[in-house]
């Protein structure tokens, strides 16, 4: 067997010569790999609202505004100030001299012209909720631009900072919106200059205007490679194929912090999870799930600080309330919290008629332990959930079509840090809405186009309320990224889950 | 000619089963729509894609416009489907070519050798490795190799398909699952070549061993594993969704995983259909190879 297998080991050997050194990225020639798990069909960041898209947006793109990821207050990019002209109209003083990838200028046209072009259904923005408030932009001159809502629209400067990213007009109508979406220019701190198969490279942005909330960019190339499979990701970082990665399950990031060179950890973010329950009756009227008790009961039966305090980790938490409590009108105090109490969730379930138990459907997608922790403290009373384990997509599909009766999913909230990107989102008598109560989608929709706060708080915590005493959700907790980096790089998670590779360079 | 009507009309079933699978399964409106879509957005994505009209016109529509060679164009990235499929293809192909090469090269001498001395511990040895490729789930026999070649000695790159170099871990997770039922149809094939009468003729007249053994023994054995080389050959060019993930190599596979994850309906229904056009040409072309070689089987067909 050695005669024969000397052939293929010299065979082996020689291809990894032939491959040579890999020419990658990293801290010598100050340069950057990173590893994401998906490929994007386009760059375009109104069409490609993946979180990695998301991702990839920020560097290519500027917003007018900045909202600083450390305090959540606005600060200038491409506008330099801003002011409410009245109730529906927001006026921006734009920054002069910014220039756009190919050497253009950017003007108030350019800001106009992107804003109008997505605000239209037919240019088929992925998120419409990120545009739909918008009913035109107008140029005011060169460098000043107003963008009029159709209704009072409070979170207008989430959306602006957020997901509004400026295109360059002419090249946009010379190349068309697809042209677009494969060859973007921006004015952002990186521009795309490579795209082969699932890997790109982001080139520093040379003429990237000072003074701007997103600083100055310090690494030179980013090149961004995609490797789907988790596992696969984990070893190219330990082999210094690559220098950073995210999604890397909690268990991991304990193991991998013991390997030299690399930086593991876990950050909070602003994504929830919860497990919606179909109490609108969506997979059958009369289901078990309609009856409040059988909801209150499911709250009662599963013990979520052993969950989130064993299956969690980092700095996740409990949460009581269908939001993220960091976001506007999330109040925390507001919602009615169901203590882990099996007793009483059988004592309820016993006054519903269901002493002895039901089954019920359940998708989830993120993590197979918890999804049968959950599983689990339901069996124990009475309670048989058929856990389906499926992709995100699927797995969200699955709930918005009514098929499933439960579903343990999370919620990211488009980073928007108000509720009405996230309750808003699941209560609002959409697809989304598995409890269609009219007084909460009443409440909602006061909070969500009221302009004043007090109003839009008050709604909010009356909303949160019946919701939570309703018990439509139970509101499970929050959920931590994994980060493993080379322990080179000075980088710093945020919150909103937005890796910001303009703030972060080799130590 | 009939041979070649029956293909077709697979062909044909396959891509009604694909089409009607594809739309039952998931709303592709809510795929396309996005997280936050309200049912004004889904209805008019609904109307915009033609989803609302009956799957008989939907798929009528599909089949006139595959006839024209229009595979459509994907939801998700509005480019054609055909070209989407264009660019992986080659990354696919070159992945198939080198692991079938690969499990042929491992599993014909071992068949050979385990058929000329049966039971004895090379077989035995054979046997062994013929299970354990099996039993192998291959996306994990491709972390043992990631972490052995990538990670402990650092030989060979982990992931990605910019050189042969990256394509020679996949290689061999793909082709040693090939490899064991081609082994052991090539030693039991042998086997019973070896016993025939004609090979005792051969001897008897004086004939040297290896002639006999290559000329005459082996050319018979292969018969049945030139079939079963095609077909699996088939499953390689679209099973390797695994290994394709595992490695991040840009080809179909991976193309298929994420269309799927996606529901980006166009592109599933013509990576299925190529698949199955594959099989369906890769049987054709090992029947005619087994008639070239073997004209008992030509009188037949």
């Amino acid at each position: 067997m050695t005669i024969r297998m000397r052939p293929v080991l010299t065979a082996v050997a020689a291809c990894a010569l032939l491959a040579g050194g890999p020419a990658l990225a990293g801290p010598d020639d100050n340069g950057l790999t990173i590893g994401l798990g998906e490929e994007f069909p386009n760059f375009d960041g109104y069409i490609n609202t993946s979180r990695d898209g998301v991702v990839m947006t920020r560097h290519i793109w500027d917003t007018l505004i900045w909202r600083d990821p450390a305090d959540f207050r606005y600060r200038p990019l491409l506008a330099i100030d801003w002011r409410m002209v009245d109730d529906r109209t927001w006026e921006f003083d734009l920054r002069e001299g910014v220039v756009f990838h190919d050497g253009s200028a950017f003007t108030a046209e350019d800001v106009a012209f992107t804003l109008n072009h997505y605000a239209d259904p037919e240019a088929g923005a992925r998120s419409q909720r990120s545009v739909s408030w918008i009913e035109t932009v107008e140029v005011v001159d060169d460098y000043t631009v107003r963008i009029v809502a159709k209704t009072p629209f409070p979170p207008a400067l989430e959306f602006v900072a957020g997901s509004l990213p400026i295109y360059p007009s002419d090249y946009f109508e010379t190349v068309g919106p697809d042209g677009f979406g494969q060859a973007p220019i921006g004015t952002g701190p990186y521009a795309l200059t490579g795209i082969d198969g699932g890997n790109y490279i982001l080139t520093r942005n040379a003429d990237y205007f000072d003074g701007g909330g997103k600083g100055t960019p310090s690494i030179d190339v980013i090149e961004v490679r995609t490797i789907p499979d988790t596992a696969t990701r984990i070893a190219e970082l330990i082999a210094g194929g690559i220098d950073w990665t995210w999604n890397v399950p909690a268990d991991q990031v304990a193991q991998l912090s013991g390997f030299p060179g690399v930086t593991a950890e876990l950050g909070s973010t602003m994504r929830i999870a919860m497990i919606a329950l179909d109490a609108a009756g969506r997979t059958g009227e009369g289901n078990p799930l309609t009856d409040i008790r059988v909801r209150q009961a499911i709250n009662h039966a599963i013990d979520r600080e052993t969950i989130v305090a064993n299956l969690v980790g980092g700095n996740g938490e409990v949460i009581n309330v269908p939001c993220y409590p960091m976001q506007f009108g999330c109040d925390a105090e507001a919602g009615v919290v169901y203590a882990y109490d099996p007793e009483r969730a059988r004592a309820l379930l016993d006054e519903a008629g269901y002493g002895d138990g039901f089954s019920v459907d359940m998708a989830s997608f993120r993590d197979r332990a918890r999804a049968e922790a959950v599983q689990a403290y339901l069996a124990a009373v009475g309670v048989t959930a058929n856990l389906e384990m499926l992709q995100a997509r699927a797995s969200f599909s699955a709930w918005r079509e009514g098929q499933i009766g439960m579903w343990y999913g999370d919620w990211g909230s488009f980073s928007v840090a108000d509720t009405s990107a996230s309750m808003s989102n699941f209560f609002n008598g959409g697809v989304n809405d598995g409890a269609r109560d009219a007084e909460v989608i009443a409440l909602l929709e006061t909070a969500d186009s009221s302009v004043d706060p007090a109003e839009r708080q008050a709604s909010y915590s009356e909303a949160i309320r019946i919701a939570t005493e309703r018990a439509y959700w139970v509101p499970m907790h929050t959920i931590v990224m994994g980060y493993a980096y080379n322990e080179a790089l000075d980088f710093t998670p945020h919150v909103d889950e937005l890796p910001r590779f303009f703030m972060a360079s080799w130590r | 000619m009939r041979r070649l009507v029956v293909a077709v009309l697979v062909a044909l079933a396959v891509s009604m089963i694909t089409f009607v699978l594809s739309h039952v399964a998931v709303d592709p409106a809510l795929g396309v729509a996005g997280d936050s879509a309200t049912p004004e957005d889904i209805e008019a994505i609904r109307v915009q894609y033609g989803f609302d009209r009956p799957l008989v016109v939907q798929y009528a529509d599909y089949l006139g416009r595959l006839i024209t060679f229009d595979l459509g164009t994907s939801y998700l990235s509005n480019r054609p489907v055909a070209e989407l499929i264009g660019e992986r293809l080659p990354a696919t192909a070159l992945l198939a070519v080198m692991a079938i090469g690969f499990a042929l090269a491992l599993a014909i001498p071992l068949g050979v050798v385990a058929a000329l001395r049966p039971n004895s511990p090379i077989d035995r040895f054979a046997l062994f490795l013929a299970v354990t490729g099996q039993a192998i789930p291959n996306f994990w026999a491709g972390l043992l190799l990631i972490l052995l070649f990538g990670v402990q000695l650092r030989w060979l790159p982990i992931s990605g398909s910019d050189t042969l170099a990256h394509f020679v871990m996949p290689m061999i997770a793909l082709g040693s699952f090939a490899t064991p039922a081609l082994m052991r149809l090539t030693r039991a094939g042998m086997i019973e070549v070896l016993n025939a009468d004609y090979i005792r003729t051969a001897r008897a007249m004086g004939l040297s061993r290896l002639s006999i053994l290559f000329r005459w023994g082996l050319r018979n054995a292969l018969l049945p594993v030139i079939s079963l080389t095609a077909v699996q050959f088939g499953f390689m060019l679209g099973g390797s969704i695994v290994i394709e993930s595992v490695f991040a190599i840009q080809g179909i596979g991976y193309l298929a995983w994420q269309s799927m994850s996606r529901a980006d309906m166009p592109v599933i229904q013509a990576i299925v259909l190529l698949v199955s056009l594959a099989y369906i040409v890769l049987t054709l072309l090992a029947d005619l190879l087994n008639a070239a070689m073997d004209p008992r089987i030509r009188t037949k067909a």
